[in-house]
Order: structure tokens, then sequence, then C-alpha cells
């Protein structure tokens, strides 16, 4: 990371922090907008009133979300302007627009129906109020997917070439469809499922594990651990082909979060590196604890498969390793460590120990769910940083360097607007947990309050 | 096709113009309503005020994010040298808009709402500021040299900006009145007619100065003023920016309760129309044209097109039924459920 100059360190340490604050918030408005979905869905046909105290309560969390979605979100847009505006103008062409299609698309889509969404009880039909949250959820994913196609772009640029320092198009479909979108896209969507899974099953847990709301909240518990079958499993398997994706295309991020600085010789195995002290100084690891053939295995489903290493690469194209690498141990830990949960819980299950009578006793159960809702957020904020780190030192991977991307603004302007997102952010922090525990607190509405006429959906 | 070929960059501009309009328009009423707000001490009121925009400023808000997005995609080398030009303007007022919207979320759900009623107000009058300025600042020119800025942080900052930025306030104030003539009734309504007159009066001046100044630092503009053909073209709009204004300021006398608004977006159409037709064919004044600041290829801005011409009346069309949804006059009693 030395020889950047300030101006671009600040402008990177600003960048992190905008996005990665941003990204706490929109990954469980993602989940929780398709649940709600479900909810209000069941309501309708079922015409109990259960799910459609269900639907206000997790709705309640769900504006909150998007909320701070919404005001960390803008920042974001105009940053690439104001702070990366060599890399506005050379990537702007295919980049911009897919900023432009998100906006346009997915966010305005959101934007409007959730006024109906929030506002619109007691002036739209049930169905119509289905109809709304269902284009919020889509809004939703199909924001996600623009973003992240846009982000594996730079990783993976395609469909153009690099022509007096612009990328110009000649195929977006190629550049839409670019090597690393095919697992990235559906590895983040899935991730904000999970997060959301946790969420919701977090949250459950712990008014299961209080007492509170006890039936409520078992069901709340239930439908997550049903959702945490098909989707913990699926994240590692997207994980995996992720992984092999890189090994494919972005050989030299493999090699940083692996940790793994030399090419295996033909016929011996490459290991996994469990845990390291890596030295790009002497471009090895001081010292290691390693698997014999295990990276070999995982990356090319073969024992001694060739996994090319750090020093193949220049030392001006390697990226940092030490940040990557325990990143991503961190990340593929948690991910492992939710799937786990999710049998455990099912065993429990399947023994009778989520009954209402009997699923307080079920302590360690609970506190570890409660303990897995922020570790989900973890997983996915070290899965970024492995992602745009490895990336390093590239902006545009191969085309156009960090170092070359950032604005010409003074340093001092940028440490004075860094410091002022840093102390909003905080406030926004804050303002987020003393709001949310006021949610949590205050629990779900009781029956008798919500069985008035705008609660059935069956008289109109 | 070929048509298409050479015009693309124009259609662009069209469409960028109409996104501007759009939202000075959606979220200038917004804003104007925030900074109204400011005057008010009585809780009642403020609470109906912001109940008048509560399902709507989410997405007048996101025709900048919009706005952005496309600028972005369609003209990265203006987008690339006007947004650290203008650095200290923007990212003001996107902490301007970030503590707009927490008063929203956040006032209804609070015990006091002293501070929620403060970042109302103070968001909404420090973007309208911003945007003054930066707006102002475009249209003054940015110092450049080739394609490169060449000004420092601060050369936003002069008397030309400062002036535009006090017709946009006048103009937001005069658009938010407009707006509460239409979604309210006694008393409120009774003082947003008072608003709006004097916010008109302010905006046609600043406007008439604004006018007059900018015509007068561009040469080529004033050579389209004084030359005959150029002159048809540089003066209707401006002519029929007056009439609405003057049709304005007549309902704003008498009973209507719709006519205002729609004049005053009338008046906000012709006269931005004309300012920019008077711009052609440059972006940024003297220095950049809209041709150069386009994308490399005509290729990527039809693709995009494409896409847009099917996006644009969807979004418009979804817009339309919720604003029939949230018709009628709003009350206190409407923030929250």
């Amino acid at each position: 990371m030395d020889g950047f100059t300030d101006t671009v360190m600040l402008s990177r340490v600003q960048f992190a922090l905008t996005a990665m604050f941003h990204i706490l918030w929109p990954v469980a408005t993602i989940g929780v907008s398709l649940f709600l979905v479900f909810l209000e869905a069941c309501w309708i046909k079922s015409g109990k009133d259960e799910y459609y105290r269900h639907a206000r309560f997790w709705s309640r969390l769900f504006f909150l979300n998007f909320a701070l979605g919404v005001a960390t979100g803008i920042p974001l847009e105009f940053q690439f302007g104001t702070n990366w505006s060599a890399f506005s103008r050379a990537g702007g062409d295919f980049f911009g627009h897919m900023l432009g299609y998100e906006a346009a698309m997915a966010f305005m889509l959101e934007a409007s129906f959730i006024g109906i969404m929030m506002f619109g009880w007691k002036r739209v039909s049930p169905q119509l109020h289905l109809f709304a949250t269902s284009m919020v959820a889509f809004g939703a994913s199909l924001s996600a997917f623009w973003i992240m196609v846009a982000n594996s772009w730079m990783q993976t640029p395609a469909g153009g070439h690099f022509d007096e320092g612009k990328f110009i198009v000649t195929s977006h479909l190629s550049a839409i469809f670019n090597s690393d979108m095919a697992w990235s896209v559906p590895h983040m969507w899935a991730a904000a499922l999970e997060i959301s899974i946790f969420v919701v099953g977090g949250l459950s847990a712990w008014y299961l594990y209080k007492n509170r709301h006890t039936d409520f909240f078992l069901n709340s518990f239930k439908w997550a651990v049903l959702a945490a079958i098909i989707i913990t499993p699926l994240q590692i398997w997207l994980g995996d082909g992720a992984g092999r994706g890189a090994y494919e295309h972005d050989p030299a991020k493999l090699a940083a979060f692996e940790a793994h600085w030399q090419t295996n010789p033909q016929g011996r195995g490459a290991p996994f590196i469990v845990i390291a002290w890596p030295d790009p100084e002497v471009q090895d690891n001081r010292w290691s604890i390693e698997i014999p053939n295990l990276l070999s295995l995982l990356t090319t489903h073969t024992l001694t498969g060739q996994v090319r290493g750090l020093r193949e690469f220049p030392r001006e194209d390697q990226p940092p390793v030490a940040i990557p690498f325990y990143a991503f141990r961190i990340m593929v830990a948690i991910g492992t460590a939710l799937f786990l949960l999710m049998l455990w819980t099912l065993w429990v299950w399947r023994k009778g120990g989520l009954d209402a009578p009997r699923i307080a006793r079920q302590k360690w159960l609970l506190r570890t769910w409660m303990a897995a809702l922020p570790l989900s957020y973890f997983a996915m904020e070290t899965g970024w940083v492995t992602k745009e780190m490895g990336r390093q030192p590239w902006v545009i991977h191969g085309l156009l360097r960090t170092g070359d991307a950032a604005s010409r603004i003074p340093a001092g302007t940028v440490a004075a607007s860094l410091a002022a997102f840093a102390s909003v952010y905080t406030f926004l922090a804050v303002l987020f947990f003393v709001f949310a525990w006021r949610i949590i607190a205050r629990g779900p509405d009781s029956q008798s309050e919500d069985a008035g006429s705008d609660a059935n959906p069956g008289k109109e | 096709m070929e048509w298409l070929n050479a015009h693309i960059e124009q259609i662009w501009f069209l469409i960028i113009g109409f996104l501007v309009l759009y939202y000075a328009v959606a979220d200038g009423l917004d804003l104007g309503v925030g900074i109204i707000a400011l005057s008010t001490r009585d809780e009642e009121r403020r609470a109906i005020m912001m109940a008048s925009l509560q399902n709507i400023w989410q997405e007048n808000q996101t025709w900048l994010v919009v706005l952005g997005g496309i600028l972005f995609g369609a003209f990265p080398l203006f987008y690339s040298i006007a947004l650290p030009a203008f650095y200290v303007p923007i990212t003001v007022m996107i902490f301007g808009l970030i503590f707009r919207g927490l008063a929203f979320e956040f006032r209804d759900n609070s015990k006091g709402h002293s501070l929620w009623n403060l970042f109302f107000g103070l968001g909404s009058l420090v973007t309208a500021v911003s945007q003054g300025f930066t707006l102002g600042g475009i249209f003054y020119g940015i110092p450049m040299e080739g394609q490169t800025f060449t000004g420092t942080v601060w050369s936003w900052f002069h008397p030309y900006s400062a002036l535009f930025t006090l017709g946009v306030i006048s103009g937001y104030i005069m658009l938010g009145a407009n707006y509460l003539i239409l979604k309210t009734e006694g008393d409120i309504q009774q003082q947003g007619r008072h608003y709006a007159s004097i916010a008109a009066f302010f905006t046609f001046i600043i406007a008439v100065a604004i006018y007059l100044w900018t015509i007068a630092r561009h040469p080529y503009m004033a050579a389209k003023w004084l030359a005959m053909p150029g002159l048809l073209h540089v003066a209707a709009f401006p002519l029929l920016a007056l009439f609405a204004f003057i049709m304005c300021l007549r309902s704003l006398r008498g009973r209507p309760e719709f006519a205002p608004f729609l004049w005053n977006v009338a008046f906000v159409f012709f006269a931005f129309i004309g300012l920019s037709v008077g711009f052609y064919p440059y972006i940024i004044p003297n220095m950049l044209t809209i041709k150069s600041a386009a994308v490399s290829s005509p290729k990527t801005l039809i693709f995009m097109l494409a896409v847009i011409i099917i996006v644009l009346p969807v979004i418009l069309a979804y817009i339309s039924y919720k604003h029939w949804v949230f018709r009628g006059k709003v009350g206190s009693g409407d923030y929250g459920e």
C-alpha cells in the first residue's frame, strides 16, 4: 500500500468506509422483503391474523433498514465522480450505465412502491398491497443484480477494449455477463438471503430465550430454519464456485487470499494454508500450518492440480496478502459454522426440542442463533474485503491502477470529508440501534389492536 | 439509423434535460416545503406539511440518483470533470439529504420532535443551497484547460453562483408553497398563497438577472440573441415563461387550487429550456461540447436509449398510479399509518 499519495489513500479509506457501511443495510432488505411477500401472500390465502401480525412486525425492521440504506447509498454513487474521476472517465461507458440502470430500473421501483407499502394499508386492497410489496422485493433483488454486475466487471473486465485511457464497449452482453459475474451475483444474493435468515432467526431466538411472545416467534424461528436448509449449503457451493472462478480468471487474487506464493510443481499438489504469517518482502510465508494437497483439491478438484503462486506476478501487480488471507478464512469459517448450526437445529427439531413448552430450555442453541446474527454480517464484510483488496493494485483489473484512478483533490479536503462521513455514520449507527431496540422492545402488536376491518383480507 | 447515429448525443442531452427538470420540480417542491417548515413554530402545521410529502419524497429524491447514474453513463467526461470541481457543495448536499431523510423516518417515532424538525428544515435548506451553487457554477463555466479542471476546490464560489443560489431557494419555496395550496386546506393553504406570491416576486427578478448575466458572460450566447434566426429560438421560451408566470400570479389571487402549481411548473419548464437552448451546443459553457462529453461510441448510447425508452414510461406510469392512490388533501392524522 506504499507508493500511494495521501489523496489516493484517503479517498480509498473514505470509499471503503462508505461502501462497507452502506452494504450493512440493503442486505437485510433484500431477504426480509421476500419474507414479507411470503407473509402477505399467506395472509391473503389463509386469512389468518397471525401472518398479518408477522408482516407488520417485520416490516418495521425492514423500513428501518431501508431508510439507512437510502441515506448511505447516495454518497456511494457520488463518490465515484467526486473522488474517482479518472475511473469515472475511463469506465463510465460501462460502469456508469450499470449504475444508471440500477437507479432507473430497480431503485426507482423500490422508492415508489415503498410509499404504498408504508402508508397504503388503508388505501389499497390487501392484494394491491401484496403487489406493492412484491415490487419492492423485486426492486431490491434487481438492484443487487446491477450493482454486482458493475462490480464484477471491475474484477474481470470484458466486452470491449481500453483505448487512450478509456474503456470502449463493443459488446454490452459480454460486458454484463463477464466471467466473475456468473458466480458473484448469486453469491452476494445468497449472502443477503442468508443474513436475512439469521436476522429473523436470531431475533426470534432472542424472544424465545426471554420467553416473550413464544408462540409468535416460534413460527418465525421455524421459517428461518427451513429457509436455512436451502440457503446455507447453497452458499457454500456458490462460494466454492466463486473461488474456482478466481482460480481461472483472477489467479493473483486467489494466490493472495490463499497466501500461495509458489506454483506447485507438476505432479505435486498445492497445500492449503490454514494460518500463516505472509511476508511480501521475502515473497513467502514466515511460518505456516498447512494441509497437503488440499488447495489443489479445492480449486481444481484434483489432488495435484496446478495452482499459480503469487511469485509468478511482478511485485507491482501483486495484491496485499495478509488482510485478504485472514478475511477469507473468517468468511469461510463463519459460512461453515452457519451450515453446522442449521444441522444442529434440525437435529433438535427432530427430537421435539422446538416445541413451544420445551424451546426455552434450548439455551445454547438459542444463544448460538443470536450470535449468528452479527456473525453473518461479519462474514459478508470479510468476503468483500477479500474481493476488493484481492483486486488491488487495480481498480479495473489489468487496465487501470487504483493509484491513477483518483481525483486530484487536496488531501486536506478529502480528510475533512472523510472525518465528516465518519462522524455522520457513527451517528447513523447509534440511531439505528436506538430505533431497532425500540422496535424489538415493543414487540409484535397484540391481536385485538389490529383486528380492525382493514386487517381482514376477506372484507373489502 | 444514420440519423440516430448523428443525433444520439442530442437525444441524450434532451433526456438529461428532462431528468434535471423533473428532479428540480419534484424534489424542488419537497425542499421548498422543508424550507417553509422552518418558518412555523406550530407542530401540527409542520406535521401536515411533512405528511404532504411522506409518500413522495423517496421517489422524488431518487430522480437525483437516476440523474447521477445516467450522467455518469452517458456523459462520463462531464461527470468526471464536474463532480470533483464541485466536491464541497456535492458533499455538503449529500449530508443535507441524509439528515432530511432521517427526519422523515424518525420524527414520527420519537417523543421529542425538535431535533428532527431542525434536520428537516435545515437539511432542505442546505440541500437547496448546495444545488444552487453547483448548478450556478456549471452555468457560469468551470475553469478548464483541454479536458482537465484547473480551478481549486472553491472555484464554484462567486457572485454569479450566489445569486443563482438565491434564485434556486426562492424557486423551491414558490414550488413548495404552490404544492401546499394543492394538498392542504384552511390556514396552511392561505399561508401557501401568501408565500407563493412573495417567492414568485423574488424568483422572477432573480431569473431575469441571471438571464442577462449569463448572456453577457458567454459571447456565443449573446450572438444568438443578436442575430435574426437565432433570436426566434432563444426568445420564444423566455416569452412563454413570462406568460406562465403571469398566469401563475393571476391564479394565486383567485380560488383555484391546482392552477398555481401547474403554471409554476410551466414557468420552470420554459425558463429552463430557454436558458439551455442558449447553451447549445455546450454542456459546460465555452469549454465542453455535448458531443465531446458523451461516451466514445454512439453504439453505447443507442443501447442505453433502447433500455431507457422502455423504462421511463413504466416509471411514469407507476408513479402516476401512486399519486392517484394518495390523491386529495392531507390532514394531520395522516402521518404515520
